[in-house]
């Protein structure tokens, strides 16, 4: 008897690989509290990575740098997502809290949210920042002004 | 059983300066924290030892207007660090009234047999180390499978480690000792921060465990579940045997077998409390705990 069975060659098998992101959703929290922040994505961008090869070494930023950026950095709201491979993740996560230091401006990093896709990122942070509006809505008076912090607070923009 | 809430932080170190106390545990409200425990240092081995029979250990510190202040956002516990030389204070700690209003009892020992004695005999709940003058104390692997094995926990302060370099690798060193030795059984990370600045959050602090050589599951009990954990051991050895009584204003349901596993269940979050309760119901009103041992008195 022969039975044929088809089964595909292992190389075209694999080739169906989905690349495993991470975003992680920090807060900026600078030292004195009414601080404005200038804030570039370059500049979070590189801070980062210094402290990764600072206390990982060449090997840690080796793993990390690939699929490395800053996806959104809003200076007003001080919000800011990160992506990375799925795999140096834990690199760039563990070494958050350690950062006392971004460019020049003494402030420390704040997790909010690690997700494996940016639309899950970009709800949780929705959601986190209607929250922060209900809590500063009502110390603004003029109606004018509410609708300008409104705006600010809530505006998103991804294509970076 | 008393109510705690995630996540918790066991040792924010009292300052005299109440304005930066408050700034200190506004930080910890924004940040989530639910359940703290002030921390008080106490040196034992400066005292001379003659005095004998007298009281010992310092009276807590009042914090009742903190306590007022942050009553709906924050449960805040006290806790007293003793540095300790020698073996010889269990007698002292056994009489003392004092220690009996703190919450929590951390020990800090200076040298191997004060570390050993910690691990074995010690009557508290917490084994915490100087982060400042760095790990010539490590922990040998029979000590720590013993004080595992009482509930005893290892703690990880993570502040001196954000400031300096130094200390951080220090830090890193103490808990990768404990990852070698044990698995990293039975640690806690807590804050130990002088400013506010040096807080971090509950989630940065699951991730910090990283670098301390615990897993993911490790990092995140070690701000939550053990915690909870040494506050309901500690409760137990506050009250000694209690009895209580359990007061209900529903109608009696007999329990049916589901019941009984959720009873189980709270049982296992215990392990290692040697406390005897006569009953724990889920629609306990009033609960009024009779301590029954002569020594303990609770106010």
């Amino acid at each position: 008897m022969y039975i044929s069975v088809s089964i595909a060659p292992r190389s075209l098998r694999c080739n169906m690989v989905r690349i495993k992101n991470r975003y992680i959703a920090v807060q900026i929290v600078p030292y004195a509290t009414k601080q404005t922040l200038h804030l570039k994505d370059h500049i979070l961008a590189k801070c980062i990575l210094q402290n990764v090869e600072k206390h990982y070494g060449v090997y840690g930023l080796g793993v990390v740098e690939q699929g490395f950026r800053v996806k959104y950095c809003n200076e007003r709201t001080k919000i800011a997502v990160i992506r990375c491979v799925h795999r140096g993740q834990r690199f760039v996560s563990s070494m958050l809290p350690l950062i006392t230091l971004i460019g020049d401006l003494r402030a420390k990093f704040r997790t909010l949210y690690i997700g494996a896709t940016i639309i899950q990122c970009n709800k949780f942070i929705i959601k986190h920042q209607k929250q922060f509006l209900d809590r500063f809505m009502g110390q603004v008076e003029s109606a004018k002004e509410r609708q300008d912090l409104f705006k600010r607070v809530m505006e998103l923009d991804m294509d970076r | 059983m008393e109510q705690t809430k995630p996540f918790y932080d066991f040792c924010v170190p009292f300052n005299k300066d109440d304005k930066q106390m408050r700034a200190i545990l506004n930080e910890l409200v924004e940040l989530g924290y639910k359940t703290i425990a002030i921390d008080q240092s106490f040196d034992h081995s400066k005292k001379d030892a003659g005095k004998r029979g007298s009281e010992m250990f310092p009276a807590p510190h009042s914090i009742e207007h903190l306590r007022k202040e942050f009553a709906d956002k924050l449960k805040i516990l006290q806790r007293i660090t003793i540095l300790y030389v020698d073996a010889n204070l269990s007698h002292a700690m056994s009489v003392s009234y004092n220690l009996r209003k703190f919450n929590l009892i951390a020990g800090q020992p200076k040298t191997d047999g004060a570390l050993t004695h910690c691990c074995t005999t010690f009557a508290g709940d917490i084994i915490t180390f100087d982060p400042v003058a760095g790990s010539r104390l490590l922990v040998n692997r029979k000590a720590y499978q013993v004080a595992v094995r009482r509930g005893m926990f290892f703690e990880i302060k993570y502040a001196p480690a954000i400031a300096d370099s130094n200390n951080r690798k220090d830090m890193i060193k103490l808990a990768q000792n404990y990852s070698i030795k044990g698995k990293s059984k039975n640690i806690i990370i807590s804050s130990g921060a002088e400013h506010e600045f040096q807080l971090r959050g509950p989630y940065d602090v699951a991730n910090l465990a990283f670098i301390f050589g615990l897993s993911e599951d490790q990092g995140k009990n070690a701000v939550d579940r053990f915690c909870r954990q040494i506050f309901l051991r500690a409760e137990s050895r506050r009250l000694g045997k209690t009895i209580m009584f359990v007061k209900g204003n529903g109608p009696i349901v007999f329990s049916d077998s589901s019941d009984e596993n959720q009873s189980e269940e709270e049982d296992d979050e215990m392990d290692g409390v040697v406390t005897e309760m006569s009953k724990d119901g889920e629609d306990e009103q009033e609960t009024d705990i009779k301590p029954a041992n002569k020594r303990l008195k609770v106010e």
